[in-house]
């Protein structure tokens, strides 16, 4: 059977027709077509489908779309601003911290939840933080870089900032 | 991979979800959803009906009394590892969360539903398509456990599922003796956090029908508490074997209470008595070291529930409690030189 769901997902209320059971993820790239967010393998192994709720990162494979209603979601489409890219973003498009491409948003989510709970992280702590999310392109050195480049700890890292 | 179909409930209270729980046999409860879907999705587990507790307020608060800590059931891992009060009063505790899983299950994930995580084996936490190829094992309905072969000659068959318990945080707890209170349909009532294990890989939890984990007391902490996590990646995984370390000393460094718990080696936290037992009212030598190591190796039994074998999972425990204990031992020589 299927229910009404209201999701706020971007800055915006979205009423959606669809099944009890479905997962977070199954809903934004289905019913909403917010295919942004990538599923990999949709176990809560890869990160590939992390999104923020309030916040803070949730693996959208492993969360019912039911369950988050009222929740304030973002997605990797909801970060740009006005036609301006955040500062994370140029950031990895800046120093080539993409490959193929497919955990940049997951990446790219991870790394502003744990920005904000901690704005001047260590390298090992970034290293840490994006611990659950897989990249098999094993491009990890330069998404570091680029994560350490939107932090105050640039220079000692010998990165320029991505605001400059 | 699809969720199977189920019916949903958002119980507005614990009273009320208790009485879901109890009133239908295929009814399970959902807190972060990181262990519980992924079982979902491999249909080890198909409810009829997901009861999600995180409508229900109130249940998620750290808060420090006389009688010690009290966590309610619903706080979310990352809360509890960032939490100043856990961060300067119970570090190993603080540590033990930052271990789950990545970043994002800490972020999902609640005390509660880490106690009560699943068992895990290599037999079943996989796809139904993989595990198709044989007849369902015990805790797939079937009368068979693959952890425990039965040889071409014949043989006794196992009897049980002897699928591993594997949390991190279980074993810190009781180490420090947490105690639990739960809330069913005659009432609450409260037991020791080991107490909630049966052991018993089919049923894991000595919860009754219709009960729920509350809320968890950690008593007043002094000494010293290590966690040790043995794993090949240093996030993600869950332990190939982990140890809890407790220890309490007198001022002329005798050792007045020792508790030693591994997680990952049976069918519940594994708590070694007689190691224990050893190690009070004695000193921590090198001589003290080497014999609760090899006592230690001696009561656990791990079975071939993971890609790692018993022998190597025996070894690894021996080696571990080693090394928490030099850690304390160091650390108290480091101490009387600093006051002479």
């Amino acid at each position: 059977m299927k229910h009404i769901l209201k999701l706020h997902i971007n800055g915006e209320e979205y009423e959606v027709l669809t099944e009890i059971h479905k997962t977070l993820l199954e809903v934004l790239r289905e019913d909403l077509g917010l295919t942004g967010t990538k599923r990999g393998c949709d176990l809560g192994t890869c990160g590939a489908c992390t999104v923020l709720i309030e916040g803070r990162p949730y693996l959208s494979c492993l969360t019912l779309a039911v369950d988050v209603q009222g929740k304030k979601i973002l997605t990797i489409e909801g970060l740009e601003k006005d036609g301006e890219l955040h500062p994370l973003q140029k950031a990895f498009a800046e120093k080539g911290a993409i490959q193929c491409g497919f955990c940049t948003p997951g990446m790219i989510l991870t790394a502003k939840a744990f920005l904000e709970e901690q704005p001047h992280p260590s390298e090992g702590e970034v290293k840490k933080a994006i611990a659950g999310n897989l990249c098999r392109c094993t491009g990890y050195v330069k998404i570091v870089e680029a994560i350490l480049s939107v932090t105050d700890r640039s220079s000692e890292f010998g990165v320029g900032s991505s605001e400059s | 991979m699809r969720l199977p179909q189920f019916e949903y409930v958002e119980p507005k209270t614990l009273k009320e979800a208790s009485k879901l729980l109890a009133s239908d046999k295929g009814s399970l409860l959902l807190a972060g959803g990181t262990d519980l879907i992924v079982n979902m999705k491999h249909r080890v587990i198909q409810p009829k009906q997901v009861i999600n507790l995180k409508a229900i307020p109130k249940l998620a608060y750290i808060t420090e009394g006389k009688d010690g800590l009290r966590i309610g059931t619903l706080s979310i891992l990352r809360d509890i590892a960032s939490s100043p009060l856990i961060k300067e009063r119970y570090p190993t505790l603080g540590q033990a969360v930052r271990e789950v899983g990545a970043y994002a299950h800490q972020s999902m994930g609640t005390l509660g539903g880490n106690l009560c995580q699943g068992n895990r084996c290599r037999f079943y936490n996989q796809s139904a398509f993989w595990r198709g190829v044989r007849p369902p094992c015990f805790k797939t309905g079937g009368k068979v456990c693959y952890v425990v072969p039965v040889r071409p000659s014949g043989g006794p068959k196992s009897k049980e599922c002897h699928s591993a318990y594997c949390g991190d945080l279980a074993p810190v707890l009781i180490a420090l003796d947490a105690q639990i209170k739960i809330l069913g349909p005659e009432g609450e009532r409260s037991l020791p956090l080991k107490k909630l294990y049966t052991h018993n890989g089919k049923k894991p939890l000595a919860l009754k029908k219709g009960e729920i984990l509350k809320e968890i007391l950690v008593p007043p902490a002094s000494g010293k508490t290590l966690y040790l996590k043995w794993r090949l990646r240093d996030s993600l995984e869950f332990p190939i074997i982990s140890l809890a370390l407790h220890m309490e000393k007198d001022e002329k460094e005798r050792i007045k209470k020792a508790k030693i718990v591994f997680s990952a080696v049976g069918g519940g936290p594994v708590e070694v008595i007689e190691a224990g037992k050893m190690l009070k009212n004695g000193l921590l030598d090198e001589q003290m070291i080497e014999k609760v190591s090899n006592q230690a190796v001696k009561e656990i039994s791990p079975m071939r529930t993971s890609i790692h074998s018993p022998a190597y999972k025996r070894k690894m425990a021996g080696i571990l409690l080693r090394q928490a204990l030099e850690e304390i031992s160091s650390e108290s020589l480091i101490r009387s030189n600093s006051t002479l």
